[in-house]
């Protein structure tokens, strides 16, 4: 039997006067996958979002979210639906326990995991009882996780949920989305983040300018991904060349490739190489766009 | 928590000191027409003011040598004037404009709350907030008619239709504020713009009541139909002067749920 779809995107633009948001969107996400949503700051991310919950209103296109059109069964959708925005922006005077009590009231719902989530994310009595201007970043972000999975919705719309958590909280998050996933809930899940993204993410969509250049599983877009190299030399190699491998920097003995594909050859030639220090770091998803994806735009 | 207890929570402070200021006003206002001469005093200095004067200061001062002007007086006092008009304005601009700036409103909307509930739950919130600073007001001037004076049924009914005038006034420039609060995403932007208004019919009105050149605005000024004098004196219509102000504020909502239904946000 074939998963259904939940959310189904097609030919969607968004233009502020005439300036462009997003461009002849298409893609479509199924029940228990978790989509990446991937794109530098001002590609469209958010702009895709907010349509997605019909805060903005698309200037064309369609999006079906739970088989229903967003426009027109707007309170139906968002009833099943827990958001985590960008910036998370609470009521300042209002404590944190009064923010959840306050979001729990407009939902009209029972919030079944807010004791647990607030057990697990390690917010404190205290906490909660601070005023929400006097919250450190982190915490007004666990603030803003716990109100959306608090009532288990059945769609989970995330943007950059992990900004401003610790890494033994961000680990935490990715294991409380794939125990959502376990149960069956959809997650759309946007970042500009490359390797956040790889460790939770089943399908990959990249935005850049507002136009979707990649729609693909994680699988394919590691095949894609581009490797960075930096290494030293003792002394210097003339006319250095390495095989899938291409120069972006050099200074003195110091030199920086893009790799891409098979790895094998290259370590070959760099073992013949006089190599002080070496290191591997992986490219972030910017350079991906500047190179792969130039060419195919 | 429901919503009208949140909007009570943001702005209570406000609130209470707009309530006990009006309200303390008023009683003390109609406490020191009985400790004071005025009724020989006033109107001989008044009498001595230049004629462009004694226009702009209106009917309220001449009349505050009795009871019934000073009530009248102190609903149409500057300082009731300006306290309410900021009540008004505070609440749509702060809570519609203001939180689509911090982004509040992204997250609220993002709830299964309909566009048109949450701006209704606002309304209502400040409607109710403007009535009950009213209502106070209204309350104290009848202690302080009834310890210091006589308060006869007559004049109980026309205080009441004055402070119906008065909280219809403010709740239009409440409605004003709402209209412009649902095309902007700035809330001081929204809360400047609708006090220069509010600040520049308030002239408005003074100057046409001295300069005949400006004096067809009238009927197109807010502040013509509320005449606190006038109601209590019966050379003013209740009726027409809440008929119109009623007119305009159903307008306003109108407008405001329209543009709010279809804005984007944050904007």
């Amino acid at each position: 039997m074939e998963t259904p779809n939940i959310i189904s995107v097609s030919n969607l633009s968004k233009y502020y006067g005439s300036a462009l948001g997003v461009q002849e969107i298409n893609f479509t996400v199924t029940q228990g996958e978790i989509f990446g949503f991937l794109g530098p700051n001002g590609a469209g991310k958010t702009s895709t979002i907010r349509m997605l919950l019909d805060l903005l209103r698309p200037s064309s296109g369609e999006i079906k979210i739970f088989g229903q059109q967003i426009y027109t069964h707007s309170q139906e959708i968002r009833k099943r639906c827990g958001y985590l925005p960008g910036s998370f922006s609470a009521y300042g005077n209002m404590s944190g326990a009064d923010f959840l009590d306050f979001a729990a009231s407009l939902r009209k719902t029972k919030p079944r995991l807010q004791n647990s989530l607030i057990d697990r994310f390690q917010l404190s009595q205290g906490d909660l009882a601070k005023k929400i201007k006097h919250l450190s970043l982190g915490m007004l972000q666990k603030l803003g996780i716990i109100q959306a999975f608090f009532h288990e919705p059945d769609l989970l719309i995330l943007d950059e949920p992990t900004s401003g958590l610790d890494p033994l909280m961000q680990e935490e998050f990715y294991q409380l989305l794939r125990e959502i996933q376990v149960k069956g809930k959809t997650i759309f899940f946007s970042s500009h983040n490359l390797p956040e993204v790889e460790k939770v993410c089943h399908r990959i969509a990249i935005i850049r300018e507002g136009e979707l250049v990649a729609l693909e599983t994680l699988e394919g877009l590691k095949k894609k991904k581009l490797k960075r190299l930096r290494f030293t030399l003792s002394h210097s190699v003339p006319d250095l060349e390495l095989p899938g491998a291409s120069l972006v920097v050099q200074k003195n003995l110091s030199y920086e490739f893009l790799v891409e594909g098979d790895i094998q050859t290259l370590l070959q030639r760099l073992s013949t190489l006089p190599i002080e220090d070496l290191t591997f770091p992986e490219a972030d998803l910017e350079e991906v766009f500047m190179t792969y994806y130039r060419k195919e735009a | 928590m429901s919503y009208f207890k949140f909007i009570w929570k943001s702005h209570r402070s406000f609130l209470l000191f707009s309530l006990f200021f009006i309200s303390f006003l008023q009683f003390l206002i109609l406490k020191l027409v009985t400790t004071i001469d005025t009724a020989a005093m006033l109107p001989q200095l008044l009498e001595q003011l230049p004629e462009n004067i004694k226009a702009m200061l209106g009917d309220d001062v001449f009349s505050m040598a009795t009871v019934e002007g000073a009530a009248a007086a102190g609903l149409n006092h500057p300082l009731v004037l300006i306290i309410l008009s900021l009540a008004a304005i505070m609440i749509p601009s702060r809570h519609i404009a203001g939180e689509a700036e911090t982004g509040t409103l992204e997250l609220v909307l993002s709830f299964p709350v309909r566009r048109i509930t949450l701006l209704l739950n606002l309304y209502a919130s400040a409607v109710v907030f403007l009535l009950l600073i009213v209502f106070c007001a209204f309350c104290s001037s009848l202690l302080s008619i009834s310890i210091f004076h006589q308060l006869t049924s007559v004049l109980f009914v026309k205080m009441l239709s004055i402070c119906c005038n008065l909280w219809l006034l403010f709740v239009f420039v409440m409605s004003l504020t709402m209209v412009l609060s649902t095309f902007e995403k700035e809330g001081s932007r929204v809360g400047i713009r609708a006090a220069g208004v509010v600040l520049f019919f308030y002239l408005l009105h003074y100057l046409s009541s001295i300069w005949d050149a400006i004096r067809f605005t009238k009927p197109f000024n807010i502040f013509s139909y509320y005449q606190p004098s006038g109601l209590m004196n019966g050379q003013r219509s209740f009726l027409l002067h809440s008929g119109v102000l009623s007119t305009l504020i159903l307008i306003c909502l109108l407008v405001s749920i329209f543009q709010f239904n279809r804005r984007d946000i944050p904007g």
